[in-house]
């Protein structure tokens, strides 16, 4: 008996040992779902249907790849986490400050943290943040953020490292502090050391212009272990990166696993059917047919929404006949019926309707409408009559460039419709996708619009409207002011509020700027597109980036639970 | 004989130069300048010179397809100095879009494509001369007319439409089987075999209908030839006939065709590879055409079109195998 | 690639009508044959019917009361991502056919338009490589030679082109500009080989037969008995030819369509609308199984008629 009694006593005692065992290894998982902690450990997978442009980050200049870049690269500043103003927030990353300048803001001086190191293990000096911007002005690879180059001071024939040597404007009085002198006073250059092309390399290594778009070294928490062009990249972590020393990258997941050339609509099932390695997944927006079938409750608990940060508009090229008249660009902004391009692009979910040129994640921005209509669906009545004002009673004509996808051609056809009907005709350039920025970013090939976007490259207005309606910043080729704005009133009060040091007071001035443009109309803001993601069921820590084009922030994403 | 395949070596070799003449000559002319491509957003005209140079954009028209030509067989340099690229034996281009040699492209892509092409074919042999020699030699009857029409219909629709419907009808609706992934065979076998199953069915639905018509056409008419009225006077029974006398006449043509049609899947299934999502070289095709990414275009072309000539040659010399007369025309 | 093995059937069916050097079957015996054949009363029938819609597109337009580039928002719900009211895509009295998602435009009306350019384009591309093609075959199958070597050399140049990627790239790289023309352009220049390769095959044949020689006995010029002798017996091969030639065209133009290098939004193609349609699949089927649905229905029917044919000028004229 006794023995019965204790054998059955043990084999009870066994079975809930094993039980409790068992609990405990399940009880790994997080609470809060998609936006809840993620957990340390597991590969995050990424569906992506096209490559990143390039592993250099001299050469990447867009949301896609800036967000990656996070994950491998460290510079002195970087944007902040969070949602809305918390993400695009300028916060310390390898330096320990914002920086300090001089009294007119020329000159700049920032010091680096201790214990910060390459993949390899060797330290991170000043001399290796000076060396990362002098190579990233070489020519062959200098076609990524262009901030150094307007805004550092440098001989006017310097071509980076490789052609011209160092550059004295850069000091590095030791390891750990970093001066740059700039050519003008810059209140904001915090934000400027924040951009990619100053990312740290080793100064004494045998880093060429063509050796880290092939096999970067890593900064930040993670290194590069496979590559293979349009199909696989995987990312591993850098044991060097000290967590102590970093408080903005959460650095969840072990390693990370893209997967590219997948079509958009398969990725999107993939991600609707939350299959096996789909549930550690994220991919990007989902298309618009998809829209109504993440309507679920089951689905919608996993969905991310966030603005783009950007704006798409259609810039009216000033110098043509006919759009040289404001009165005709004022007709055009009537007539255009936002509701249609807004279906077009997907509906409300996907877009918001534009009529500012600033979006609201900028900071400064101001809400205005200087060409109201019902509904925004146009004015065709009021527009005729503008045109026959304009001396184009009949109606008028003209040329829209316009890229070979079918978003873009879906926005496209909304704007010929609803400009038919103010009897204003308009021809499709269909250009392909390839060539498209070079076409309308070259002066004599462009025709009399585009439709085109626009993103800050950090959260100011300084970012966005000097370089699509500065007069100085209408280049022969890759021109972005494709609307060759070249008003006095408009570049002078440029320069007026790029001098302020009061950023406030700067941010406010470049909104009230916004309004002053649209005056003008040289261009028909249209859209405010906006991120949908649906993420695997075993996603945390995701939200939309307003400084990544809406995209999930890398750096602090990870899985919920690694079982 | 020897003289004949030497001739059709050499014929192959014309047409084969002609069209890397052809299609250079195309792109030279009508493509954008690749190096405002690559220059990007932040550009200057020193820039785009310094690219043309380092491309050699700025040779004359001959060099420039001299290079590419020499480039295939003994690999070429771009550029000089600390950026200079090398694209090793054969080079068949570098794009300057995604940092590769195309070549390198290609190969990492073939294995999908050639799983399809070899996939397909199996079945398309199968179903097509299965249903063909089964329409023939049940002329008339239902099972002919049965035949016949999903042949009809197998040509008529488009590959991308049932495409489309099959992905619609079994993953979307059915479940039965998951979305098409790139995985191989060693990583994991039923995902594998899944991911297949649709894009084989689809590329040998086509092939099947357009073979099993030609392949009834052919063996109705070899067995109302006199030969074949001969052995059967001579008593010889229906199969024996079938597989001894007629089978080898109908099929040679089909031989020829086959040779073509798989070799040009070997090319790759662009359709096909596009709407399933699989990264062969027939969406590698389409992905560059649709980035322009030239080099890439021209390289695939290339090799699309050595793979049909040397496949036509090769069936051309095995023609003269099979089919005796062939060998007594030409001798 | 889903026309080249219609184009290649043709080519490989050597036997396109046999020549028998006897007076070619009249008409009328042929089309009472073929009257008796149900399939191809029905193909016929469609094959009408789709010329009609095309021919009278703008009356349906001016009926239903929508132009082919008419929007309307109201059919479609904005909150939804763009998708179509109503179920089966958005059928109701106001559009026949539904709508197309994202801008409501009537999709019968579309079909209607879109018919109206895929059988121009392949009609044009019917009559040009089919007059070049017998131009081309007969005087390579008839004079030989030099001529026949030249002729025969750029055939199987033209036809070992890998014809799919280089009319894409091709397409892809030339201006928008008058895209209708330059797919028949296009298509003609890959696709008239296909045609003379029988034409030439088959006039080899006649050139030996007596009526030929007769004539040459006679003291006839080459061209007069080209035309003469040869030609009037080839017109059963020609008619095949071309009524197989228009579904593969129209299949060939869909193709390039869908793959975004054919006919340019916002011009209506079966092959471009099937390529919208791409994307909504799973939510609204309706919009890709119309345009397939009628794209399939005009090549079926084309292909039924001219196996037909076939068949009946060749019984005809074995039989005589």
């Amino acid at each position: 008996m006794k023995k019965r009694t204790a054998f059955l006593g043990l084999a009870i005692a066994t079975s809930l040992a094993l039980v409790g065992c068992t609990a405990s290894n399940t009880g790994s998982g997080s609470s809060g779902g998609v936006s809840g902690e993620p957990v340390e450990g597991g590969t995050l997978h990424v569906l992506q249907n096209t490559d990143f442009s390039h592993l250099d980050p001299a050469q990447g200049f867009d949301g896609g790849v800036n967000n990656f870049y996070r994950l491998i690269y460290r510079t002195l500043t970087t944007q902040g986490v969070g949602e809305g103003a918390k993400g695009t927030e300028i916060v310390p990353d390898l330096a320990t400050d914002t920086g300090t300048p001089n009294e007119d803001a020329t000159e700049w001086t920032f010091t680096l943290q201790d214990d910060i190191f390459f993949e390899d293990g060797t330290p991170i000096t000043s001399a290796d943040v000076k060396f990362g911007v002098e190579r990233s002005l070489d020519p062959s690879i200098s076609i990524g953020s262009p901030y150094a180059k307007i805004v550092l001071d440098m001989p006017e024939d310097y071509q980076g490292y490789y052609i011209s040597g160092p550059l004295d404007t850069i000091e590095t009085p030791d390891e750990k502090t970093i001066v740059f002198h700039l050519n003008q006073p810059y209140a904001d250059f915090a934000a400027v050391v924040g951009q990619a092309p100053f990312t740290p390399f080793p100064a004494d290594g045998d880093v060429t212009t063509t050796s880290i778009d092939q096999q970067p070294i890593a900064s930040g928490p993670y290194r590069v272990t496979e590559y293979q062009r349009g199909s696989t990249l995987v990312l591993e972590r850098n044991e060097y990166w000290d967590a102590a020393t970093d408080d903005v990258r959460t650095a969840a997941p072990d390693s990370f696993e893209w997967t590219f050339g997948l079509d958009a609509a398969t990725i999107d099932e993939r991600m609707i059917a939350d299959q096996g390695a789909d549930q550690d997944a994220i991919a990007g927006s989902v298309q618009a047919a998809s829209i109504s079938r993440i309507q679920t409750p089951a689905i919608q608990e996993r969905t991310i929404q966030g603005l783009q940060g950007c704006t798409t508009y259609m810039p009216l090229n000033t110098t043509k006949p006919g759009m040289d008249d404001p009165l005709v660009r004022q007709a055009i902004n009537l007539a255009v019926d936002k509701q249609a391009v807004k279906d077009g692009t997907g509906g409300s979910q996907l877009a918001d309707i534009a009529t500012t040129m600033m979006p609201p994640t900028v900071a400064g921005f101001a809400e205005f409408d200087l060409y109201p209509s019902e509904d925004s669906k146009g004015d065709p009545e009021a527009a005729k009559a503008l045109l026959a004002e304009a001396g184009y009673p009949d109606g008028f004509e003209f040329t829209l460039d316009i890229r070979n996808n079918p978003k873009m051609q879906a926005q496209a056809e909304a704007i010929q419709q609803a400009l038919a009907k103010a009897d204003i005709t308009v021809d499709f350039n269909l250009i392909d996708s390839a060539t498209f920025y070079e076409v309308i970013g070259t002066t004599s090939q462009q025709h009399d619009a585009a439709i085109t976007g626009w993103c800050p490259d950090w959260a100011s207005g300084a970012t966005f409207l000097p370089p699509i309606f500065e007069g100085t910043q209408i280049f022969e080729k890759g021109n972005s002011n494709v609307a060759q704005l070249n008003d006095p009133a408009v570049n002078q009060r440029m320069t007026e509020i790029r001098a302020m040091t009061d950023v406030d007071e700067a941010n406010a001035a470049w909104g009230a700027l916004d309004e002053q443009i649209m005056e003008l109309a040289p261009a028909v803001p249209l859209l405010f597109e906006k991120a949908v993601m649906v993420v695997g069921s075993n996603i945390a820590g995701a939200y939309a980036h307003a400084g990544f084009s809406g995209g999930i922030d890398y750096v602090s994403v990870g899985l919920a639970s690694t079982d | 004989m020897t003289l004949t395949i030497l001739r059709r070596v050499l014929a192959a070799v014309g047409v084969l130069l002609l069209i890397s003449l052809f299609t250079f000559l195309i792109f030279f002319w009508l493509s954008p300048d690749p190096a405002v491509q690559i220059c990007g957003k932040t550009c200057t005209p020193e820039r785009i010179d310094q690219i043309r140079t380092q491309l050699g954009l700025n040779l004359p028209f001959w060099e420039q397809y001299w290079q590419f030509l020499s480039g295939i067989f003994t690999g070429r340099t771009y550029g000089e100095g600390a950026a200079a690229i090398d694209c090793a034996a054969p080079c068949l281009g570098f794009s300057f879009q995604t940092n590769e040699s195309v070549t390198d492209m290609i190969v990492a892509r073939m294995p999908v494509s050639v799983t399809l092409a070899i996939g397909a074919a199996l079945l398309w042999l199968l179903a097509g001369i299965g249903g063909g020699l089964l329409s023939a030699v049940k002329q008339g009857t239902g099972w002919d007319r049965g035949v016949m029409m999903t042949a009809l219909a197998g040509i008529s629709l488009p590959n991308y439409f049932v495409a489309l419907l099959l992905q619609y009808l079994l993953v979307v609706q059915l479940r039965w089987l998951p979305f098409p992934q790139s995985v191989t065979f060693a990583e994991d076998p039923l995902l594998w075999f899944q991911s297949y199953l649709m894009p084989w069915l689809v590329l040998a639905f086509g092939y099947a209908a357009m073979y099993s018509r030609i392949v009834r056409t052919n063996v109705i008419d070899t067995l109302g030839q006199n030969f074949m009225r001969t052995a059967r006077a001579k008593g010889l029974d229906g199969p024996i006939v079938l597989r001894r006398h007629a089978l080898r006449p109908s099929l040679t043509p089909v031989v020829t065709l086959f040779g073509m049609d798989f070799a040009g899947l070997l090319g790759g299934a662009l359709i096909t590879e596009t709407v399933f999502g699989l990264n062969g070289v027939g969406k590698l095709t389409a992905d560059s055409i649709a980035k322009n990414d030239q080099p890439v275009i021209m390289g695939v072309t290339l090799l699309a079109a050595a793979l049909v000539v040397v496949a036509n040659m090769l069936v051309d010399v095995a023609y003269t195998y099979l089919d005796p007369r062939v060998r007594v025309k030409s001798a | 690639m889903s026309t080249v093995p219609s184009e290649l059937a043709v080519e490989t069916e050597p036997k396109g009508v046999l020549p028998t050097g006897s007076a070619p079957t009249p008409a009328r015996r042929v089309i009472t044959t073929l009257r008796k054949s149900p399939a191809v009363v029905v193909s016929v029938c469609i094959i009408v019917f789709i010329v009609l819609l095309a021919v009278f597109a703008p009356v349906l337009s001016a009926i239903t009361g929508w132009g082919p580039y008419d929007y309307d928002p109201s059919a479609i719900d904005s909150d939804l991502g763009g998708i179509p009211i109503g179920p089966l895509g958005g059928i109701s009295a106001e559009h026949w056919l539904g709508v197309e998602p994202g801008n409501g435009r009537d999709i019968l009306v579309r079909v209607a338009y879109g018919a109206r350019v895929s059988l121009m384009i392949a009609v044009s591309a019917t009559l040009i490589t089919t007059t070049f093609g017998v131009i081309m075959g007969m005087i390579a199958g008839f004079f030989g030679g030099l001529a026949d070597q030249v002729i025969s050399r750029v055939m199987d140049f033209l036809m070992a082109f890998p014809s799919l990627i280089f009319m894409i790239a091709l397409l892809s790289a030339l201006p928008a500009g008058n895209r209708p023309a330059l797919l028949v352009l296009v298509l003609s220049i890959f696709g008239w080989p296909y045609t003379a390769r029988v034409i030439r095959g088959q006039t080899m044949s006649l050139r030996n037969s007596e009526f030929v020689e007769a004539a040459r006995a006679s003291g006839a010029r080459p061209l007069k008995i080209a035309f003469r002798e040869v030609l009037p017996n080839l017109r059963g091969t020609i008619i095949v030819l071309a009524t197989l030639a228009v579904p593969s065209y129209i299949g060939t133009e869909a193709g390039l369509s869908f793959l975004g290098v054919g006919v340019m939004p916002p011009t209506p193609s079966w092959g471009q609308m099937i390529s919208t349609a791409v994307g909504w699949y799973a939510v609204d089927p309706m919009f890709f199984l119309i345009p397939g649905t009628f794209l399939f229905l005009t090549v079926f029917s084309f292909t039924v008629l001219g196996d037909n044919l076939r068949r009946v000028l060749d019984a005809g004229d074995a039989a005589s």
